[in-house]
């Protein structure tokens, strides 16, 4: 008997240990939160039913030494002190539980110490609720997505389970962002707006309501995982997107298969053969040309005739060779259409002649020699003919004839220069200067000196000697007239806008970049027909 | 003759009738409407607080006293528990309605004025819960549960206190809203 009695007390002492070590937690970590955020002198707090109030003192003091009374309805109680050491902030404060705390009534509370009243305060104690975080949390994932079903269980208080407020809060593991939701009374609450498939940390804590009773938030309680429901396809929205996209590939199909040719045309372009030009090119004669034209000859002979007169060389061209022998050339071709120009411009100054077509005497001579010429051609003259083709033709037509009169004519042209010059010193030609930048008169007009031509600059030029069918032109300028010519082919050149430019020789060096040899070559014409 | 006969035939009737009874009313066990009266006094103590020097009267209120020891509480049976919340209402109204005489700010009469119909509502709540009513004591002797009060700051926060003290664990606890629950 004896012994199942101390049995008996000692688990009842052990139980007793457990209960207050238990609630002395709570009570230090409750101390310990108010010594921080309360700023009054006397803390007081109701933990479950009793009214805790506490001060923070030096460590050195005793709690025999304060005195701690409190008053309500004309009574005074005293309460007896204790002290505490909280080892987490290593402080001391002094406390005193009130045995049986009166509510809803007035507490005057005084400490003293040596009879001099230290602090005091008067409060009401329902107004005062440390509660316990509440109990039992658990955190289960709803069978819906991105929700959260979480429960728990009230701290246990007597008469305030209808005024209790709750706090929940989660966040998604390892952020520090978490979101809060307020609930009244209920201990229920689905978190709603969850991303699918993540882990969350939920927390909750409590406090009265404020209505009947008035308090601070309790401690959070320890945090509890739970982890949302991965995400799944709806298969309503997943055949919706299907229905979808294949009436619209329907259409697709539609408008594409209504436009295909015109579609194709677009991106697929057709490239041109000139099979539609020449019928029967390709098909029958399987390319060959030649066999072509001559079986379609008639019929073909007048866009051939359109082909070739297209690639007859123009009548005037821009001469821009720049080698030292081509250029001279050059130049030298390019001062004869001027000295045609300028002949043709004195021609008509000194003849004043409306008719075009009148002869004077020189051309006349001219012809004589072109058709002597012809009948001998110089080998040299014949070699030189490709360049000097086109400044020719302009000296020398004598008619509109057609193109393959213009072709005789050319070669027709180039012979009488050539003899011109082989001459040298024939007195029938003479040299008239001319001021380049004008037109001027030659006194003798209609002839060409042979002599001016060989007048070279002081650098020389190669020697190509006579058979040039051109002319050396230095500082002078050459006016030769061509006078049944010129006024014809001033008519004839007017198809193509003929211009002159007259250059110095400073405006000629910065056209022509080599043409520093040219230097001292006096002023040089240029003349370019403009397509 | 006849009208005695008449009077008394009627008296008869009336009293088996009984018409001056009401109809049992629903009990209201939703503590939501307790609160919703203590939230009124709530503003009222809250605005009577600031009033000191202007709303002091000269005469001391008789207010019951508010003081809960849950242990006690928890201790006493009904039948005691609703004699006390039923005498407090009482004094309480009386005091309350003294207010009323007097020339006071309006502010303080709406307040007063709010307080009064609560004190009405509030007994009743306290009817729909069987609760018994207050019969006041033959003796005029005061009463240990009273206290005097000098000023009407006091008085409202007698009156606040009481109603979310005793007047509210009154109605948590009534017999009528825990039958059916083991």
């Amino acid at each position: 008997m004896a012994k199942m009695r101390s049995d008996r007390l000692k688990i009842v002492f052990v139980l007793c240990l457990a209960f207050v070590s238990i609630g002395g937690q709570h009570f230090e970590s409750k101390v310990a939160q108010l010594l921080r955020d309360e700023s009054e002198d006397i803390k007081c707090f109701v933990e479950v039913k009793d009214l805790t109030c506490f001060w923070e003192e030096e460590r050195n003091s005793l709690p025999d030494q304060y005195t701690f009374t409190y008053s309500y309805e004309n009574k005074i109680k005293d309460c007896v002190v204790s002290s505490l050491s909280l080892l987490a902030s290593n402080k001391t404060v002094f406390f005193c539980k009130l045995p049986k705390t009166p509510f809803f009534t007035t507490l005057d509370v005084k400490v003293s110490r040596d009879r001099r009243m230290l602090y005091s305060r008067s409060l009401n104690a329902e107004n005062f609720m440390f509660l316990d975080p509440p109990r039992n949390l658990t955190v289960l994932s709803s069978g819906k997505e991105g929700q959260l079903n979480v429960s728990w269980l009230p701290p246990l208080l007597k008469y305030m389970d209808d005024s209790m407020i709750y706090e929940v809060r989660y966040a998604e593991e390892g952020s520090n962002m978490g979101k809060v939701e307020v609930i009244k009374v209920s201990t229920m609450l689905v978190l709603l707006g969850l991303q699918s498939d993540t882990r969350y940390k939920v927390w909750v804590r409590v406090k009265p309501d404020g209505v009947a009773y008035k308090g601070y938030w309790s401690a959070w309680t320890e945090p509890v995982l739970g982890v949302t429901q991965p995400s799944e396809l709806d298969p309503l929205i997943m055949l919706l997107v299907l229905f979808i996209g294949l009436i619209l590939c329907l259409l697709s199909m539609t408008v594409i298969l209504s436009h295909q040719k015109f579609l194709l045309k677009k991106l697929w372009p057709d490239i041109p053969t000139p099979e539609r030009k020449f019928p029967g090119l390709f098909t029958v004669y399987k390319g060959d040309f030649k066999e072509w034209m001559s079986q379609n000859n008639s019929s073909m002979w007048g866009r051939s005739v359109h082909v070739f007169t297209e690639e007859l060389p123009s009548p005037l061209e821009v001469l821009s060779e720049v080698s030292l022998s081509s250029h001279g050339t050059s130049q030298r071709e390019e001062r004869k259409p001027v000295e045609e120009d300028e002949e043709k411009e004195s021609e008509r100054s000194d003849s004043g002649l409306p008719d075009r077509w009148r002869e004077p005497p020189q051309a006349h001579w001219l012809m004589e020699q072109l058709r002597t010429l012809q009948e001998n051609p110089q080998p040299l003259s014949q070699s030189l003919l490709p360049q000097s083709h086109d400044t020719y033709v302009t000296l020398n037509q004598n008619s509109q004839g057609d193109g393959v009169r213009e072709v005789d004519d050319v070669f027709e042209e180039t012979l009488p220069l050539q003899t011109l010059f082989t001459t040298a010193g024939t007195p029938s030609l003479n040299t008239s200067h001319s001021d380049l930048g004008s037109l001027q008169q030659s006194s003798g007009s209609g002839r060409l000196s042979s002599q001016s031509s060989f007048e070279y600059p002081n650098h020389t030029w190669p020697p190509k000697g006579p058979g040039y069918a051109y002319m050396a032109v230095a500082d002078s300028g050459v006016s030769m007239d061509y006078s049944p010519m010129s006024s014809s082919r001033i008519v004839e050149l007017g198809r193509h806008r003929m211009y002159t430019n007259d250059y110095k020789n400073e405006i000629f060096l910065h056209k022509w970049p080599l043409s520093g040899e040219h230097t001292k070559s006096g002023s040089d014409f240029c003349m370019g027909p403009i397509w | 003759m006849q009208i005695t006969r008449l009077f008394a035939f009627l008296l008869m009737v009336l009293e088996w009738t009984r018409p001056g009874l009401s109809s049992p009313l629903r009990p209201i066990c939703d503590l939501r409407v307790v609160d919703h009266f203590i939230k009124e006094a709530w503003d009222a103590e809250a605005a009577l607080r600031a009033c000191k020097d202007a709303c002091s009267i000269a005469t001391n209120f008789t207010v019951p006293l508010t003081r809960v020891d849950f242990d006690v509480w928890a201790a006493m049976n009904i039948e005691e528990q609703a004699q006390e919340v039923q005498s407090g209402i009482h004094v309480l109204n009386d005091a309350i309605s003294s207010l009323q005489a007097s020339n006071q700010t309006d502010v303080l009469q709406s307040h007063i004025d709010a307080s009064i119909n609560n004190i009405a509502s509030i007994r009743q709540v306290l009817r729909s819960l069987s609760i018994p009513e207050y019969v006041p004591p033959t003796n005029v002797g005061e009463d240990k549960e009273m206290q005097k009060v000098s000023s009407i700051s006091e008085l409202f926060q007698v009156h606040i206190n009481f109603l979310r003290g005793k007047v509210r664990l009154l109605v948590a606890s009534a017999p009528v809203c825990h039958q059916g629950v083991s």
